[in-house]
């Protein structure tokens, strides 16, 4: 655990001092204000709910935030550590490489909370607005953000192996980006599909769904414990590769 | 009556038919045997492509092995990876950092991640500062240092949690004649107190600071020696070099008829005679070199025997004469 916390730090500490992480997080956000702008603009002032407002931003807009942000944020953590040899460095220290991995991940995810946590803001702006007596569906906002942090540990998952198994960074960022836009792009089969068996299959896999659920307030155990996994998989997959290394290297 | 004492030193390295091959059948190290006692320092040496970094590498974990056994200090490197590790210091052969940190800052994360306790970082960091003279950069980042402060740096990590083992790849490799001196200082001074195993292609460094050398090409062990086995095995006899002023049929048939002559070659230089001797067996033949020179009334302004360099063994051992 000691070293699990030295490894996090390091990582948030590699990222806070690089300009690509302030880039990326005022594209971020400025991506995400210009949505907000835009939709409470259109919607609430014509009557929409809260409801209304939280599918349009989280269930559209915070997919290009994420699909903007998780391959920067994953790019570099292993293959510019394996390109600049200092995986060589970290490996032959007494750290295990399930701790490596896990640090990578739970830095990269850091920084992405930390992007989120100024569009809170939002809804403090939004509350402003409103008119009084009326009160704003914390269960909702909350079931929202962790709808965005499932799908984004997910996603920073898939960044996460992509990196390891390459030592470009461009290479990792691309198929990383590739990967999820499927993914994200997959999440509308059950909406454009003409067949009700496939339809009814592909359903629960929808990441574009799961989000909408998740912005209505409704927390289903299943896409939770869907993320989790494919989460924990993915890793372990990333283990194995940086396993692997001792013997292909 | 005296007993007499037998220091007995453990094994901090024992290799046994180590072999690694690389997928696409590529085979690195091919049953590989050494080992290294406590407190010994051990050379590399072997050109490009020898198996000196394969081997290095899996001593210090980063590889395995894909053949035979490699222990360390006792443990078996394949299976105690995480204490094994924690008892070598390694440095690889670009010696990479990471050049965003600050120098003690880098120790500093360093000590954390070798689990050097709380209470001891500080004075193990002031500890590797002083001996690797970086006091005087402590606070710069890595990135504005020049090669030869980051070898140093490479090297304080590498001892920074005071391992009973350091492993160090070319530790000289791109430093400029003033940085090699530098680095080689500091080698001598870290192989009073820790067991060092080092490849270098400097062979004059290995000459300085190794007492034994371990020589490979293309995966294979060519010779385990001490440096003067080394050259007597290489070059056995005693070559002697002489500048002396005479006729040189006269001091050809008079040097001849030494004893244990086993080449002579004479080239003038002026006036002077350059003389290139070899003579067979052990005993220093220079004391009758000059016997005879005087007695003949042949003057002699130079008179030394040739110490071999450790190059020209390698040479010899390496361009196909002892190959494999």
């Amino acid at each position: 655990m000691k070293r699990l916390w030295v490894l996090w730090r390091r990582e948030v500490a590699a990222m806070v001092v690089s300009p690509v992480a302030y880039i990326l997080g005022a594209m971020f956000l400025v991506v995400m204000g210009v949505g907000f702008w835009f939709i409470a603009s259109v919607r609430l002032i014509n009557g929409a709910t809260l409801y209304d407002f939280l599918r349009a931003l989280y269930g559209g807009v915070a997919w290009l935030g994420v699909l903007m942000v998780v391959p920067v944020l994953t790019m570099r953590l292993f293959a510019e550590e394996t390109k600049s040899g200092t995986l060589e460095l970290l490996l032959t220290a007494p750290v295990r490489e399930t701790e490596v991995v896990f640090a990578k991940f739970l830095g990269a995810l850091t920084l992405y909370i930390l992007f989120w946590v100024p569009t809170l803001a939002y809804f403090f702006l939004i509350h402003q607005a409103l008119p009084e007596g009326i009160t704003l569906d914390t269960g909702a906002i909350a079931s929202t953000y962790l709808g965005l942090f499932l799908t984004g540990g997910f996603a920073l998952s898939v960044g996460t192996l992509c990196s390891a198994l390459t030592k470009h960074t461009l290479v990792a960022c691309m198929c990383t980006f590739g990967l999820l836009l499927l993914w994200f792009l997959g999440g509308f089969l059950p909406a454009v599909s003409p067949i009700p068996a496939f339809r009814a299959m592909t359903e629960p896999f929808s990441p574009v769904l799961h989000v909408l659920q998740f912005s209505r307030g409704i927390v289903d155990t299943r896409p939770i414990v869907l993320y989790v996994a494919s989460t924990f998989l993915l890793l372990s997959i990333t283990i194995r590769v940086l396993e692997s290394r001792r013997w292909r290297a | 009556m005296r007993v007499p004492i037998r220091i007995i030193r453990n094994r901090m390295i024992n290799v046994e038919h180590l072999t690694k091959k690389y997928p696409g059948g590529v085979t690195a190290v091919s049953d590989v045997s050494f080992s290294v006692a406590d407190g010994e320092v051990v050379g590399f040496l072997g050109p490009n492509g020898a198996g000196k970094t394969t081997t290095m590498r899996i001593l210090s974990g980063y590889l395995s092995s894909t053949g035979g056994t490699v222990e360390v200090d006792g443990l078996d490197v394949s299976r105690n990876g995480l204490e094994v590790r924690s008892r070598i210091g390694y440095l690889p052969e670009t010696c990479p950092l990471y050049t965003d940190m600050r120098v003690r800052d880098y120790l500093r994360y360093r000590a954390e991640l070798k689990g050097v306790a709380r209470r001891h970082r500080k004075s193990a960091i002031d500890r590797v500062l002083e001996e690797c003279g970086l006091e005087g950069v402590r606070s710069k980042l890595i990135d504005h240092l020049s090669k030869g402060y980051r070898q140093r740096v490479g090297i304080a990590d590498a001892m920074i949690h005071q391992p009973r083992l350091l492993i160090l790849d070319e530790p000289t490799i791109g430093l400029d004649p003033n940085q090699i001196v530098e680095i080689r200082k500091l080698v001598k001074r870290l192989s009073r107190t820790h067991t060092v195993l080092i490849s270098s292609h400097i062979l004059s460094e290995i000459e300085a600071t190794c007492d034994r050398v371990i020589v490979l090409k293309k995966g294979h062990i060519l010779e385990t020696a001490s440096l003067s086995e080394l050259e007597q095995r290489w070059f056995p006899g005693c070559d002697v070099r002489i500048e002396a002023k005479g006729d040189i049929e006269q001091v050809r048939s008079l040097l001849l008829n030494l004893d244990h002559v086993e080449t002579l070659r004479i080239n003038p230089n002026g006036e002077w005679l350059d003389i290139d001797m070899k003579f067979s067996g052990e005993p220093d033949p220079r004391e009758s070199v000059y016997t005879c020179c005087k007695e003949s009334n042949i003057p002699i302004r130079e008179l030394h025997r040739v110490r071999h360099s450790l190059e020209e063994a390698f040479v010899n051992m390496t361009s196909g004469g002892g190959g494999v």
